[in-house]
């Protein structure tokens, strides 16, 4: 597991190589590799969403340096690989010091498969409706429409986090 | 069973979060792009989640062993719906070391498909444990849910401490009624030849001296002692102990009373036991297997508690402490009101012996070796060498056994002692 989760900082490092050669980002892409590394290293989960954050902020300064006409499928593979980063080190650390059942890592890689895939199709639905709406929208108002999308998708999050909640200490 | 949101959804809220206002700020679509696997993991929260339907069955190897000896605990895990992850912890007492495997476990089950796993246990300290709670953590698909519960199913394992052959007991002054090992001065049915008298009406034939008869040209009957049994008390100081688990002082002195009580029992004498401490307990003496079991059940449970309170033996029953018993103190003679207790029993009449469990090699074996300690248990040393010779002035037959040498060792020069006493009286 800690392997995979290894990989996944590395894939991350990469992609945010690929996306510029800047030296500044590449920086952020070594901070991020290190702090990713204490974390596997180390089982904290909480660096290792630090180092996200940082991996994050180096490829949004990767594509605001290279200004480079939009590309899904890099970004989805970005966004893959840092899951793929918290949810290994999350099982390594479930799975520290245990009797490991072979079906826990297949079951994983099988699960991952399908998020990928099902990311995969999302992106591309979102990206169709997204161009057949561009043309509909106003350009003027499509920073607010941006902002208010994000601060409503993170509402709707932090309302399904709280009734997962209630529901889960239910059963 | 308890469900909960993990830490783990904080962490990719954070991340989708962070993402989602770095797409705005940078106007860079694919920041979207990148928080999407975990919104779509996210996303999965929405779903009301089926609790779990698992069983948990579980069985040891034994239920009962010596200090020191393994047991192999094997847990059978039964789903009745798909289960992404779960986790188990095995019962692990405390003091125990898991030999072979993992006392925790982790593991994928479809629907209706059910696993075993096993792990080897340790013991090395004597007490009785439950190996009966599992923790057990179910996992959602992404690891967003748990859920949380504790099968308790109440399995105790007795572990018994390591007894020794021994050899060379302390002899008891008085014998009982029964049938024993020990030759009573009192004559009668035996196998010792004792006196001899003139022939009497009634007496058996094989009873006829003929040698004597001969000699003195009168029948002659050879009589002979008596075999009989002894009441055993073993009188067990739980008031203090000193030493690293599971060498302690107590720890040693329970096996050296599981022992003699062993050896006794084996005698065919009866044998009681005094556990005098913070909370006194104590078991009636009796004889056999049962009574093994009954003197073990005490001793597993022996332990020290704290007491500020002077316990006075004459709460005990006469019937446990028996005048003409022998007593056997073990102790590290580490409290007062231990010494006090014995002095108390001897002045009083009874037949007595104190077996001194030395605490200063215990101490010495737990701690570090240096100049300051070596020094310290020099002079603990000859303040005891103190202590014991009170007690010897008082008459009192004292063995001092010092681990980890044999007890055999410290009981062989009882048997001398209370030989030439005997001879003496």
């Amino acid at each position: 597991m800690r392997l995979l989760a290894a990989g996944s900082a590395v894939a991350l490092f990469v992609l945010l190589r690929l996306t510029t050669p800047a030296p500044a980002v590449a920086v952020g892409g070594l901070v991020g590799l290190l702090l990713a590394a204490v974390a596997i290293a180390a089982h904290w989960r909480w660096l290792a969403t630090a180092a996200g954050c940082v991996f994050l902020t180096g490829y949004a300064a990767a594509l605001w340096v290279e200004s480079a006409p939009v590309n899904i499928v890099p970004a989805l593979g970005f966004g893959l690989a840092l899951f793929f980063l918290l949810e290994s080190l999350d099982l390594a650390c479930c799975v520290r010091g245990a009797a490991i059942d072979g079906g826990v890592v297949q079951s994983a890689l099988r699960r991952w498969i399908v998020l990928g895939a099902g990311a995969f199709v999302a992106a591309m639905l979102a990206m169709a409706l997204a161009t057949l709406f561009a043309t509909a929208l106003p350009a003027g108002a499509s920073p607010l429409l941006a902002a208010a999308g994000a601060l409503g998708s993170v509402w709707v999050l932090a309302v399904m986090i709280r009734r997962a909640h209630t529901g889960a200490e239910r059963t | 069973m308890t469900g909960r949101v993990t830490p783990f959804v904080l962490s990719l809220m954070a991340i989708a979060a962070w993402a989602v206002s770095l797409g705005v700020l940078s106007a860079r679509p694919e920041l979207f792009a990148v928080a999407l696997p975990t919104l779509l993991a996210l996303a999965t929260l929405a779903r009301r989640a089926p609790r779990p339907d698992h069983s948990i069955a579980r069985e040891i190897s034994s239920n009962r062993l010596f200090e020191g000896g393994a047991v192999t605990v094997t847990v059978t895990v039964a789903a009745r719906s798909p289960i992404a992850l779960i986790e188990l912890l095995g019962p692990l007492p405390p003091g125990s070391a898991v030999l072979a495997g993992r006392h925790r476990a982790v593991m994928t089950l479809g629907a209706g498909r059910t696993t075993r796993w096993s792990y080897e246990v340790r013991l090395p300290r004597r007490g009785v444990h439950d190996l009966g709670t599992i923790a057990v953590r179910v996992r959602d698909r992404f690891g967003l849910r748990t859920w949380e519960n504790r099968h308790v199913d109440p399995m105790p394992l007795r572990v018994y401490p390591r007894v020794v052959a021994l050899r060379s007991l302390p002899r008891p002054v008085h014998a009982q009624a029964s049938v024993g090992d020990y030759v009573s001065p009192a004559l009668g049915e035996g196998i010792e030849p004792g006196d001899i008298r003139q022939f009497a009406p009634g007496d058996r034939i094989k009873q006829v001296n003929w040698r004597a008869s001969l000699r003195l040209g009168q029948l002659y009957v050879t009589q002979r002692h008596r075999e009989r049994n002894a009441d055993i008390v073993l009188m067990l100081d739980t008031l203090a102990e000193v030493g690293a688990p599971p060498e302690t002082t107590l720890d040693l002195g329970v096996r050296a009373a599981a022992s003699l009580a062993t050896a006794y029992l084996g005698r065919k004498d009866r044998v009681g036991l005094i556990s005098y401490g913070g909370v006194m307990n104590w078991v009636r003496p009796g004889s056999g297997r049962v009574q093994y079991e009954r003197l073990v059940d005490v001793l597993l449970k022996a332990e020290v508690v704290f007491t500020y309170v002077a316990k006075d033996l004459l709460r005990v029953p006469p019937r446990v402490l028996w005048p003409q018993a022998l007593v056997i103190a073990i102790t590290p003679l580490l409290d007062p009101r231990f010494t006090k207790a014995v002095l108390d029993l001897a002045a009083r009449g009874f037949d007595l012996v104190v077996l001194v469990v030395s605490p200063v090699e215990v101490t010495r074996a737990a701690l570090a070796s240096s100049p300051a300690g070596d020094l310290a248990c020099r002079l603990w040393t000859l303040e005891r060498r103190t202590t014991l010779g009170e007690l010897r002035r008082h008459g009192l037959p004292v063995l001092e056994w010092r681990p980890p040498e044999p007890l055999e060792a410290a009981l062989v020069s009882a048997r001398r002692r209370r030989v030439r006493l005997a001879s003496a009286g």
